[in-house]
């Protein structure tokens, strides 16, 4: 993530401040032309990118008495979903609603807590909103990794371990300091005529966000859902450290558990990751545009 | 977009727009004391676990009773331990060459799939897939794939430090390499069609654009997404532990593995907060020092100015 | 972070930034802004913290006691043992149930520690005993059950005297047998054998020659699961022994950390890496797994002769691949090393595993409870059946109803008559100093370092 949120030239903008996720299609662009070159390297990496989902499909599929051959391309015969089935019955459906819980309150928390911070980091400008931007800024760099040790202390001693919200807590604030600088960006080109001809109808704060801010940074607002939402949702430190039992175990840590489980039967776990990435690649092509667009929101547009 | 402003009777405010110079002032400014639950929140969770990561590093625990005070042991240890020093190497050079394959292809591809032929919007719709599996999911995926005996690939590709270490990049690559294309395909598109114009009335060949053009107009999107690459490049602590265990031996044990290892397997919390301590202080370091280089300092948004 | 200064504080032109509150301050609206964030959160909190937790001792009312278990094939045992207790009129009297808890195998031991370190810990545990449970010890954590056993004559009498002081701190019990023997084996693959006309080794040049068999049939000699390092250690703490007797580890266990540099441990280290550069373990087996059935599988498919394994290589394969088991599973005593002191009757490995108990449990009668069940004949008789031996003290006459008989009595008489039992190094050292020495066994194993880079890697740990 980096500070290039804030400080893109805006004339990378559409004039009317709304974020650029979708396609500005008023210029006919350069790349229309062929380029035959470049089109043979995404050719390439399209194999391997197939590859690799390929053969966990076909493996997947295979039955458990046939061993895997050394040929990644070879179809399975007589494809089976046995293992389909029996990663379902090991209390698939458990996790994923576990880490639904985790994504969902995330987000919320992440909305609700990150929209008046930016709010307040572009509206107000004094030393104190300043200050808060600031350590939102110095935030993006730490590495989550690097405070799992005294979190698992502070978790301990608030008699949180092994509960969900031991995941979500440290979760949602490490999914902060990226929502903060995508938001104040997204803030920063609402047009001040805007917020002063609301001011001088004597509207309050509060509802200047509400009718003005939030329906204006729509495009940073999905941009932080989607970031905070996919942090929930791959998150596994957090969830290895501070959780162990079945109760509030998460879909990355069942995975992981998995692979103990079903050891060297690869078409089961395979089974397992696949069934993993279907939820996603639903809201994938159900809302594509959404979701690309948003994360390239990430990017700092 | 348009914004329907709700016009209300403008009541009677005594304190209507104090003004300060120019027009309305302060009014329909939020106080600042709205940030402070954020605030508050993100101290508790970030902020305070860092400060006692700190002062964990001065002491010895155990994970069981009390932190005892060492004083500087473990940063003493850290400067001597061959691993420390090993793993610092691993983690540098894991990230550089990270940063060279997922830079080079992104790039390329961004550049490529910026274009509005119908057969890149498609493909580029494809190459978004790996990003969509957890990383714990795509290191499950290729540790089955890799398994020696039972996989689909039977080498012994994990056990040999450069067939690990080669594998973990291209892992990490795998999976981030459609985020970064679409970031570098987002700014591909910014690039102003009059400057290849311009550079086609001067004769330059494809090539002469990308390298005079393309190029020079997305530094800001490197910069980008490389201080993105190197904080991410962190986490490969999920990859290294599915995929080798920090194996062979010990040669894909990166500072975050290191750590991990020396917290909850030897459960020397003091020396993994003192690891924990340097990983922050570098990662922050290096996201300024790329920030400066990149003279980000001196850009501001335009809008600012006005 | 200066550099980004300029974007909020710079004064831009025409604008001021002196701070002024807006509006009026603290008014009822401000405070819907402010707290509804807080409320949000505060409401999910108290929603979730209902959501699944783990209970034990931090949460528990004594009702339900939580027992964290080494989760591999063998667990249905214990699984059975609190399904057939919490029947049982001593749960009842006690007024409690047992909750048995899986952790997955390869993260048994962090899993332990930090659920320990926390307050929903659970009440009872699996361990290995001696240096696996000192920091509890230390941390107050463990209830000492010495005289518990003293004045119980089912747990006094119920078990092997040897067996229970196996995992003693300092002369004190804290832990009660809980499965079965844990000697380590050399398991060879009886059809592959016979195939290639071999017998089990007896002398290291005789497991040399047979090495050099297998390889001209194209099969490796030994199944290795290298990337969990404790397979390996096997290697070493077998090696020791025969070259230089129990003594040789008994000395770096008691803290003398230049008992690694005995002329034992050296050469120990050198036959290991000649048995590598020779390729005894193939050429993938840094990347091969124990914990995930790997190894099993390949020593199981004859991609691999033999296999050096604790004595629960015969319940993993009878739950893996049980006519394997049955039929073509062999099993030895390891070899003798030419010119070494070490009787060829010494055994490495563990004794058994322990429960023990959790200090802060709120229902102590019923922990007790249910750790005499383990001395039941009920108890004993499905570790029989399992394939395991128990190490109750009427072990000897159950195990005739063994599934195999003939497995059961070796493993029996092999740690009855050996003259020494070396408890597994990693068990002895505990988990700080284990962990350590398994990373410098893996750069051993991987070729990373030499014999005597290794020796003197070893005396360097702390």
């Amino acid at each position: 993530m980096s500070h290039d949120t804030l400080a893109r030239p805006a004339k990378t903008r559409q004039p009317d401040g709304s974020p650029a996720t979708r396609s500005p299609r008023r210029r006919r662009h350069w790349t229309r032309r062929a380029n035959p070159v470049a089109g043979l390297g995404a050719f390439v990496w399209l194999v391997i990118v197939l590859i690799p989902i390929y053969a966990m499909l076909s493996a997947s599929l295979t039955g458990a008495d046939k061993a895997l051959t050394g040929n990644p391309l070879k179809p399975p015969t007589d494809p089976t979903l046995d293992h389909y089935n029996t990663v379902l019955n090991s209390g698939f459906g458990h996790l994923l609603s576990n880490t639904a819980i985790v994504a969902v309150s995330v987000v919320g928390i992440v909305l609700a807590l990150c929209i008046p911070l930016a709010y307040v980091a572009v509206r107000t400008r004094d030393r104190w909103s300043n200050a808060a931007f600031r350590l939102f800024l110095l935030g993006v760099a730490i590495p989550a990794q690097a405070v799992v040790v005294p979190l698992y202390l502070l978790i301990a001693k608030l008699d949180l371990y092994d509960t969900l919200l031991a995941v979500i807590l440290p979760t949602a604030a490490f999914a902060m300091p990226v929502s903060v600088l995508v938001l104040v960006g997204t803030l920063r080109d609402v047009s001040e005529d805007l917020y002063e001809a609301m001011a001088l109808d004597g509207a309050s704060p509060l509802r200047v966000l509400f009718q003005l801010t939030i329906p204006l940074a729509k495009g940073g607002i999905s941009t932080v859902v989607i970031f905070s939402a996919l942090q929930a949702w791959n998150g596994f430190l957090f969830p290895l450290i501070f959780t162990q039992s079945d109760g509030p175990r998460v879909l990355t840590l069942g995975l992981f558990n998995y692979v103990s489980q079903f050891g060297v039967n690869i078409p089961a776990v395979l089974a397992s990751v696949v069934l993993s990435g279907i939820p996603i690649f639903a809201v994938y092509l159900v809302a594509r545009r959404a979701l690309v667009g948003g994360l390239m929101g990430v990017g700092g547009k | 977009m348009t914004v329907t402003v709700e016009k209300t009777p403008a009541a009677a405010q005594k304190e209507q727009a104090h003004r300060t110079g120019r027009r309305a002032g302060r009014t329909g400014r939020p106080h600042a004391v709205w940030a402070l639950p954020g605030v508050l929140f993100f101290t508790f969770f970030a902020v305070v676990p860092m400060a006692l990561a700190l002062y964990l590093s001065f002491t010895s625990w155990d994970g069981l009773g009390d932190p005892r005070p060492v004083g500087l042991d473990n940063w003493r240890k850290l400067l001597d331990d061959p691993r420390m020093t090993q793993s610092l190497w691993l983690t540098v050079v894991l990230t550089v060459a990270s940063w060279a394959f997922q830079t080079v292809v992104a790039l390329l591809l961004g550049v490529w799939a910026a274009g509005r032929q119908r057969n890149r919007a498609i493909l580029s719709a494809v190459f978004f897939v790996p990003f969509l599996l957890s990383s714990t999911a795509i290191a499950i995926l290729f540790y089955a794939l890799l398994d020696p005996n039972f996989g689909i690939i039977q080498k012994d590709t994990l056990g040999s430090q450069s067939g690990a270490f080669l594998a973990i990049v291209f892992v990490g690559g795998w999976q981030f390499i459609p985020f970064h294309t679409l970031i570098y395909q987002g700014g591909a598109r910014q690039i102003p069609e009059v400057l290849y114009q311009a550079a086609a009335i001067d004769g330059a060949g494809r090539y002469r654009q990308f390298f005079s053009i393309t190029l020079p107009q997305l530094r800001h999107t490197i910069t980008t997404s490389t201080v993105l690459m190197v904080v991410g490049s962190l986490t490969y602590f999920e990859t290294v532990l599915i995929l080798t265990k920090g194996g062979p031996g010990t040669d894909t044990a990166i500072l975050p593995y290191l750590m991990y290892e020396a917290g909850f397997k030897t459960y020397d919390f003091g020396y993994a907060s003192a690891i924990a301590s340097f990983l922050v202080i570098a990662a922050t370091g290096l996201s300024l020092v790329l920030v400066r280089l990149t003279g980000f300092g001196a850009m501001r948004s335009t809008r600012e100015g006005m | 972070m200066e550099s980004s200064r300029g974007q909020f504080t710079g004064t831009t032109a025409g604008r001021s930034t002196g701070s002024g509150a807006g509006g009026r301050p603290f008014s009822r609206r401000w405070f819907l802004g402010a707290g509804s964030a807080s409320m949000l959160t505060a409401g999910l909190g108290a929603g979730l913290t209902a959501c699944g937790s783990g209970g034990g001792s931090g949460g528990g009312d004594g009702k339900t006691l939580t027992a964290f278990v080494y989760g591999d094939d063998a667990v249905k045992v214990q699984q059975a043992g609190v399904d057939r207790f919490n029947k049982s009129a001593a749960a009842k009297k006690a007024g409690g149930t047992i909750k048995l808890q899986k952790v997955p195998g390869s993260d048994y031991s962090p899993k332990l520690r930090t659920a320990m370190g926390s307050p929903s810990a659970p009440d009872i545990f699996f361990n290995w005993g001696g240096g696996s449970i000192k920091p509890y010890e230390e941390a107050d954590k463990l209830v000492d059950l010495t005289d518990i056993i003293e004045g119980d004559p089912v747990l006094k009498d119920g078990f092997l005297p040897s067996v229970l002081a196996a995992g003693d701190l300092g002369g004190r019990h804290y832990g009660i047998p809980m499965r079965g023997m844990q000697p380590v084996i050399l398991f060879y693959n009886k059809s592959v054998f016979a195939e290639h006309k071999l017998q089990p080794p007896t002398t290291w040049d005789q497991l040399l020659d047979i090495n050099a068999k297998l390889k001209k049939a194209k099969i490796t000699p030994f199944a290795l699961g290298g990337s969990d390092v404790w397979p390996e250690l096997m290697w070493l703490e077998y090696l020791v022994d025969r070259i230089g007797g129990p003594e040789v580890f008994k000395r770096i266990q008691d803290g003398d950390a230049e008992g690694w540099g005995d002329p034992a441990v050296v050469r120990a280290a050198e036959l290991v890496k000649e048995l590598i550069d020779d390729g005894a373990f193939g050429s993938k087996f840094t990347s091969v797994s124990y914990v995930n059935g790997g190894a099993p599988a390949v020593f199981a498919r004859g991609k691999a002769a033999m296999h050096l394994m604790g004595s629960w290589e015969y319940s993993t394969q009878l739950g893996k691949f049980p006519d394997f088991a049955k039929s073509n599973l062999g099993w030895a005593a390891f070899p003798t090393v030419e010119g070494g002191t070490g009787d060829v009757r010494n055994v490495v490995g563990n004794p058994t595993n322990y429960w023990s108990i959790n200090a802060r449990t709120k229902n102590k009668d019923l922990a007790v409870g249910f750790l005499k069940d383990c001395a039941s004949k009920a108890y004993a008789q499905a570790l029989i059946d399992n394939g395991d031996v128990p190490t109750t003290s009427n072990a000897a006459e159950l195990l005739a109803s063994s599934p195999n008989p003939e497995y059961a009595k070796f493993q029996y008489d092999m740690v009855q008559q050996a003259p020494a039992f070396t408890l597994s190094w990693d068990q002895a050292l505990g988990d700080g100093l284990g962990t350590k020495m398994h990373t410098e066994i893996g750069k051993l194993f991987a070729g990373q370092s030499s014999p005597s880079e290794f020796v003197t890697a070893c005396k360097g740990l702390k």
